[in-house]
C-alpha cells in the first residue's frame, strides 16, 4: 500500500512494443518530470510527474483535454518552457542516454532541430513573414552543419518536393504569405524534418488546418516517418479520431499526470481509466442510434492551482470510492503494455467498470433500423 | 463508389475527338515574388508628393558634395605656360602662377590677367566662383551688401557670399542630421531589442536609467560641455577634444537615443511572443540569429517611419545651437549661424529672409517624404471602423 502513493518505481520499464521494433533502450525516456509555473494566483502544476517512453519508430499519440499538460510536457522535452514563469523543477528526459534537463544552452541548441524537432499548430503564424520559404529552410540546414550555401539549397529544393510543394524553385523565392496554410504546414513539416531527426514532436499540427487538409499532412508526417527508418513521432492531440489513425500507442493525460498508456488497439477495444472510458463516450459515432445524446464527462477540469491531492479525476469520476480524494493511485502495468492509474487496478488486466456503449459494442455490423 | 473513382483517373474510355477538345489544364502562374519591404516601397513611390520630394532631396544631397566643383573660389584648371594644373587636388602658391602674392592665388583676378596678356593661358573657374569662406571685400559699399546679379542672395556681414553658404551649409546640415539618425538609433535599437528581449530585471531597470539619463536638460549639458571643450589653437594637443563636428553627432546622439528605445522595445515584446520566434527557437536557432535576424527586420517599422522627422529634428537642432553659438566651430558655413545674422540685422531682409527659406523648404520636403513614409507602412489601408 505504501508502495501505490509513490508513482512508478524510477526506470520502470514502460516500453512494450517490443514486437518488431529494435531492440534497447527507447529512444526517449521521459521519468518524474514536474514542470510548474509560478504564476501570481500560486502555483500552476501543468506537468506533475510525467513518465513516459517512445520507442524507437514508433508514433506516439498525447492526448487529453484542454489544460492537461500535453503541450508542456512537449515543450518541456525541448526545454522551450518559457522561463520565467515557467520551470522544469524535477525528473529527466533521458535522450539517448543524455539527460536533456542538464544540458547547456549551446547543448539543447545543438538538438533542437536537429536531432528533435517541433511542429507547431499555427502554420499561418510559425514562419517569419519577412523572409523566404527558401530562406528559413535553409537558415535551419546552416544552423547545424556546416555546409555550403548551394549545398543547403539544394537541400531545401529536395526537401521541398518531397514535402509536396509543388515547383520547389519557384516557391523557394516566395513570402510566407503566398502560401496557403495547407502548404505553410507542409513546409514547417519539410524544415522540421530537413535534418532527419530522431524524434519529431508534432504538437496538434492539424488543428488549425481545413478538414480537407488535416487528413493530408497527417498522412504526409506518417509517409516522411515511414522515410526515415527508426525515425519516431510524438503526436499531441485532443482528436481521438486522429489517434486512431495514426498512432502506435497512446497516453492519456489529465491534470498533469499519465492516466492511462496502451497500444492503439487496446485503449480503443478495452480502455481501462474512468477518464478514458469518458473520452471515448464522448465521441459521436457514425452507427449508433439515431436520436441518442451525446455522452459527456460531468463538470470541467479541476482548476490547475488547485488540484486535488488524491486522483486528479475524483471531482468528475462516477466511480470515485473511499481511497481516491486522499491517495494518489500510481500508475501500474495491469495487462502487458498496458498501464493505469486508477485506484480500482490492479483488476487482473480487464477494465473494471463498464466501457461506454458503442465500445463495449465493438466494430461490427450495425443495425440497419440505427441507419439514419 | 469505390468503383467510380479510377475512372476519373483513366480517361482512355473517353473518345478521341472530346479528349481532343478537352484543353489541357492552364500550367500554373506563380505570383510575382515581393517582399512586404517591395510591397511598401512600391506604395510610397505611388505617392507623388513624398516620393518627388524624396527625390529632390536625395538629388540635392549628392549634388552637393560636388559643391567644390560647383561654387568655389578655386580654379577647376589652370592652364599656364603650356602646363595644366589642377588646384583642387594639388595646392599651388600665388607664385606658381606669376601672381605677386605669398599664399593662395587668386583665382578670379588670375582669369582676368591671363585674358589681358592674351598668351594662350587660361584659367577655368566653377560656375559660382565664389568660395563658402571667403570675403568679398572689393564689392561696393559694407558688408552685409544686397543681393545682385553676382550674388543673388547677397553676402553676408563678413561680406561672404550668402548662396554659397546656404548651399554648403545644406550638406552639412543634412549629413550631421544623417549621421545623429544613425548613431542615435544604433544606439536605441540596441538597448531596445535588450530591454524587450531580455525583459525581467533587465527592462524594469535599464527603463529606470533611461528615465533618469532622458530627464538630463539637453541645452544645458551642451552649454557645459562647450564651455569645457574650447578650440585650442596649438598643433598636435588635444584634436579629439576641439569642437567638431563629430563631437557634437556624439553629443546630440547621446541625447537622442531614447525615444526610439521605448517602441524598439515594444517591438521586440510583442514580436518575440509571436509564433515564428518559437518555432525558429525550436529548430536551433542561436540568440544573436533571433534578436536580431529574426525578430530585428520585423520590429523596424518605427525606425523607418520615425526617421524623417528625426532628421527635421535634428536639421532644427543644428540650427538652433548654431544660432546660439553653440554649435559648429566658426568659420563652418552653417545655417543656424546665418539666421543668428539675420536676427542682428532685421533690417537686411536677404540674411532674414533666405537661410528661413531655405530651411522651411528643407524641412517642409523631409516633412513629405516622412508623411508618404508613414502612409506606406501604414497596415490598415483601409478601417473599417469609420
Amino acid at each position: 500500500m505504501t508502495d501505490r502513493t509513490q508513482g512508478a518505481p524510477q526506470g520502470a520499464p514502460l516500453h512494450h512494443v517490443s514486437e518488431g521494433g529494435p531492440q534497447g533502450p527507447p529512444l526517449l525516456q521521459v521519468r518524474g518530470l514536474r514542470t510548474y509555473f509560478y504564476t501570481e494566483s500560486g502555483i500552476a502544476k501543468a506537468v506533475d510527474g510525467v513518465d513516459l517512453d517512445i520507442a524507437h519508430g514508433e508514433v506516439l499519440g498525447l492526448v487529453g483535454e484542454s489544460g492537461s499538460g500535453k503541450s508542456v510536457t512537449a515543450l518541456s522535452i525541448l526545454r522551450l518552457i518559457p522561463d520565467p514563469p515557467g520551470r522544469i523543477v524535477e525528473g529527466e528526459i533521458l535522450y539517448k542516454g543524455r539527460d536533456l534537463i542538464k544540458l547547456s544552452w549551446e547543448e539543447i541548441r545543438e538538438i533542437r532541430g536537429n536531432e528533435i524537432s517541433m511542429v507547431f499548430q499555427e502554420p499561418m503564424t510559425s514562419l517569419n513573414p519577412v523572409f523566404t520559404i527558401g530562406m528559413q529552410v535553409m537558415e535551419v540546414i546552416q544552423a547545424h552543419e556546416d555546409v555550403s550555401r548551394h549545398e543547403a539549397y539544394r537541400r531545401a529544393v529536395e526537401i521541398l518536393k518531397e514535402v509536396g510543394i509543388p515547383d520547389p524553385e519557384q516557391r523557394m523565392k516566395q513570402y510566407p504569405h503566398h502560401f496557403s496554410g495547407g502548404q505553410r504546414q507542409r513546409v514547417m513539416i519539410a524544415i522540421a524534418l530537413v535534418l532527419n531527426p530522431s524524434l519529431l514532436i508534432a504538437d496538434e499540427p492539424t488543428t488549425a488546418l481545413d478538414v480537407t487538409i488535416q487528413a493530408q499532412i497527417l498522412d504526409l508526417m506518417l509517409e516522411m516517418k515511414q522515410r526515415r527508418a527508426g525515425a519516431s513521432i510524438l503526436l499531441i492531440t485532443h482528436n481521438l479520431a486522429v489517434v486512431a489513425e495514426t498512432c502506435d500507442r497512446v497516453a492519456v493525460m489529465y491534470g498533469g499526470k499519465i492516466q492511462e498508456i496502451a497500444s492503439i488497439d487496446v485503449l480503443f477495444q478495452s480502455p481501462f481509466h474512468p477518464y478514458t472510458h469518458g473520452l471515448l463516450g464522448s465521441i459521436p459515432s457514425v452507427d449508433g442510434p439515431k436520436a441518442k445524446r451525446l455522452t459527456v464527462i460531468p463538470g470541467s477540469v479541476p482548476d490547475i492551482y488547485r488540484l486535488p491531492v488524491g486522483c486528479k479525476f475524483v471531482t468528475r469520476c462516477p466511480y470515485a470510492f473511499e481511497p481516491c480524494p486522499d491517495i494518489e493511485p500510481p500508475l501500474i502495468e495491469d495487462a502487458p503494455g498496458h498501464w493505469v492509474r486508477c485506484h480500482l487496478y490492479p483488476n487482473g488486466g480487464k477494465p473494471a467498470v463498464p466501457p461506454p456503449d458503442h465500445v463495449k459494442r465493438g466494430p461490427g455490423p450495425v443495425d440497419p433500423a440505427d441507419r439514419p | 463508389m469505390g468503383n467510380a473513382e479510377p475512372a476519373l483517373d483513366n480517361l482512355d474510355h473517353v473518345p478521341a475527338d472530346l479528349a481532343a477538345s478537352m484543353t489541357p489544364p492552364p500550367t500554373t502562374t506563380l505570383p510575382p515574388t515581393e517582399s512586404l519591404f517591395g510591397k511598401r516601397l512600391r506604395k510610397f513611390q505611388r505617392l507623388k508628393r513624398g516620393y518627388y520630394s524624396f527625390l529632390v532631396v536625395v538629388v540635392a544631397y549628392v549634388v552637393s558634395f560636388f559643391l567644390p566643383l560647383i561654387a568655389n573660389n578655386i580654379a577647376l584648371v589652370v592652364h599656364y605656360n603650356g602646363g595644366y594644373y589642377f588646384p583642387l587636388v594639388r595646392y599651388h602658391s600665388a607664385g606658381a602662377f606669376g601672381q605677386a602674392a605669398f599664399g593662395d592665388p587668386d583665382y578670379r583676378a588670375l582669369t582676368q590677367q591671363f585674358a589681358a596678356a592674351g598668351n594662350g593661358n587660361w584659367v577655368l573657374m566653377p560656375p559660382i566662383p565664389y568660395g563658402p569662406d571667403e570675403s568679398l571685400l572689393d564689392l561696393p559699399g559694407t558688408p552685409p551688401n544686397p543681393p545682385s546679379f553676382a550674388h543673388p542672395f547677397g553676402t553676408d556681414d563678413r561680406g561672404r557670399d550668402v548662396l554659397v553658404r546656404l548651399a554648403y551649409g545644406f550638406n552639412i546640415s543634412l549629413t550631421f542630421a544623417l549621421l545623429v539618425a544613425l548613431v542615435g538609433n544604433l544606439l536605441g535599437i540596441s538597448v531596445g531589442a535588450t530591454l524587450g528581449y531580455f525583459g525581467g530585471r533587465i527592462d524594469i531597470f535599464g527603463q529606470r536609467g533611461i528615465e533618469i539619463w532622458s530627464s538630463l536638460p539637453f541645452l544645458y549639458v551642451v552649454i557645459i560641455i562647450s564651455s569645457v571643450i574650447v578650440p585650442i589653437y596649438s598643433p598636435g594637443r588635444y584634436q579629439l577634444l576641439q569642437p567638431s563636428l563629430w563631437l557634437l553627432v556624439v553629443i546630440l546622439a547621446a541625447f537622442d537615443w531614447m525615444g526610439i528605445t521605448y517602441y524598439i522595445r515594444g517591438e521586440f515584446y510583442r514580436e518575440k511572443a509571436k509564433d515564428y520566434v518559437g518555432a525558429a527557437i525550436a529548430t536551433g536557432v542561436s540568440e544573436p540569429g533571433i534578436m536580431f535576424r529574426h525578430i530585428l527586420p520585423n520590429a523596424l517599422t518605427p525606425v523607418v517611419s520615425f526617421a524623417p522627422f528625426e532628421i527635421v529634428a535634428n536639421i532644427s537642432a543644428l540650427v538652433a545651437l548654431d544660432f546660439l553659438g553653440f554649435g559648429l566651430p566658426a568659420p563652418t558655413p552653417s545655417w543656424g549661424e546665418l539666421i543668428g545674422q539675420g536676427m542682428e540685422n532685421l533690417t537686411k531682409w536677404w540674411l532674414v529672409f533666405y537661410p528661413l527659406g531655405v530651411l522651411f523648404l528643407t524641412l517642409l520636403l523631409v516633412v513629405f517624404i516622412g508623411e508618404a513614409i508613414r502612409e506606406a507602412f501604414d497596415p490598415k489601408e483601409f478601417s473599417r471602423l469609420r
